[in-house]
């Protein structure tokens, strides 16, 4: 089956993102298709390339980068909802006038409306919320 | 049949009582991260009236030191288990 | 009693869990009603818990301007949000009668909310 994730919580404050990745990574074993894991609310910080957590706790920015590079997975992340939190790639950053960008790729900044379209084309969509 | 997830604890949230008032007569309840509490012997008695429908993530079980602790009711079920229990649903509705 | 069966069907059931102001809880989560309806699918809102004050009247803005949700329940109707749900027992445990409402509601019991739940496509819960 096709599945899509859609993540709520910001990394490390909840477990909301370790369990988005394990069930990913599950769902892929058992031969599912992860195709998209969508971030919103406070789930946009996942995708902030500036963490950098100490050597003995997960890297969940690499995870998410794995995940893409091993399965194809399209890391999506509400423009809006990333905006107002400071997460910004660099052509948004250069709009607003930021000398800095958090966010670069496989992570995408894109709509609400491309969450509608995942919900219609996938067949299971799951909430991992803080 | 729809498959709720729930990360909230009986025992310091109402979220629980929301989602039986919510889930209807053969949908199944997962209880993952700290919903798990919810699956101990002393608690389970806050989630009645799912017998066979009553399901807990053994590895949030494992990594809060209660794998001895769960109720006989509970279905313990590890993350293949879970994604077999969404395949099975129509849907799933996650609470918080 | 047909009527009221299929009035409970929709593409999606956007459930409100959290009050105004305290969270961007609420507003993220009509922002993503709207966009739905304006995708062209039907859309439902059901208030449950402290979601229902989302619907009293007299909110304005935070003292910094926080937009708050008012306005936007203002523009539902425009949006062809027509089905707003409230669990009436919410309603009831905080002293609050259908009346009191920004909007006309239709209450559910504990009885007719798994078939709220179990009429729609798909399920966003905040």
């Amino acid at each position: 089956m096709r599945y899509a994730l859609l993540v709520l919580g910001g990394p490390y404050t909840h477990q909301a993102a370790h369990s988005a990745l394990r069930f990913a990574h599950a769902a892929i074993a058992r031969g599912h298709r992860v195709d998209t894991v969508f971030f919103y609310h406070d789930g946009v910080y996942n995708a902030s390339h500036l963490a950098a957590p100490p050597q003995d706790e997960p890297h969940l920015v690499d995870a998410w980068r794995a995940l893409h590079r091993e399965h194809g997975t399209a890391l999506q992340v509400c423009v809006a909802a990333a905006l107002r939190r400071g997460v910004l790639d660099a052509s948004e950053a250069e709009r607003h006038g930021k000398t800095g960008a958090s966010l670069e790729s496989p992570f995408e900044l894109t709509g609400l409306g491309q969450l509608l379209d995942v919900e219609r084309t996938h067949e299971r969509l799951l909430t991992f919320a803080p | 049949m729809l498959l709720h997830l729930l990360n909230r604890a009986p025992s310091s949230s109402h979220v629980p009582r929301d989602v039986l008032r919510a889930m209807g007569a053969e949908d199944r309840l997962m209880l993952i991260e700290d919903g798990v509490y919810g699956a101990l012997n002393a608690q389970v008695q806050h989630l009645p009236g799912l017998e066979g429908r009553l399901f807990a993530l053994r590895e949030d079980l494992e990594s809060r030191g209660l794998a001895g602790r769960c109720d006989a009711s509970v279905t313990i079920v590890d993350m293949d288990g879970f994604v077999a229990l969404t395949e099975e649903a129509q849907r799933t509705v996650s609470w918080f | 009693m047909s009527e009221r069966a299929e009035a409970e069907h929709g593409d999606l059931l956007v459930v409100l869990r959290h009050a105004p102001h305290g969270s961007l809880w609420l507003r993220e989560a009509l922002d993503l009603a709207l966009v739905g309806a304006a995708f062209g699918q039907s859309v439902s809102l059901l208030l449950m818990g402290d979601g229902v004050w989302a619907l009293l009247a007299g909110q304005g803005q935070g003292p910094l301007g926080q937009k708050g949700t008012q306005s936007t329940f203002d523009m539902l109707e425009m949006y062809d949000i027509e089905r707003l749900y409230v669990d009436a027992s919410a309603l009831a445990s905080r002293g609050l009668a259908p009346d009191d409402l920004l909007l006309p509601v239709i209450p559910v019991d504990a009885a007719r909310l798994p078939a709220v739940l179990a009429g729609h496509r798909q399920i966003f819960n905040f």
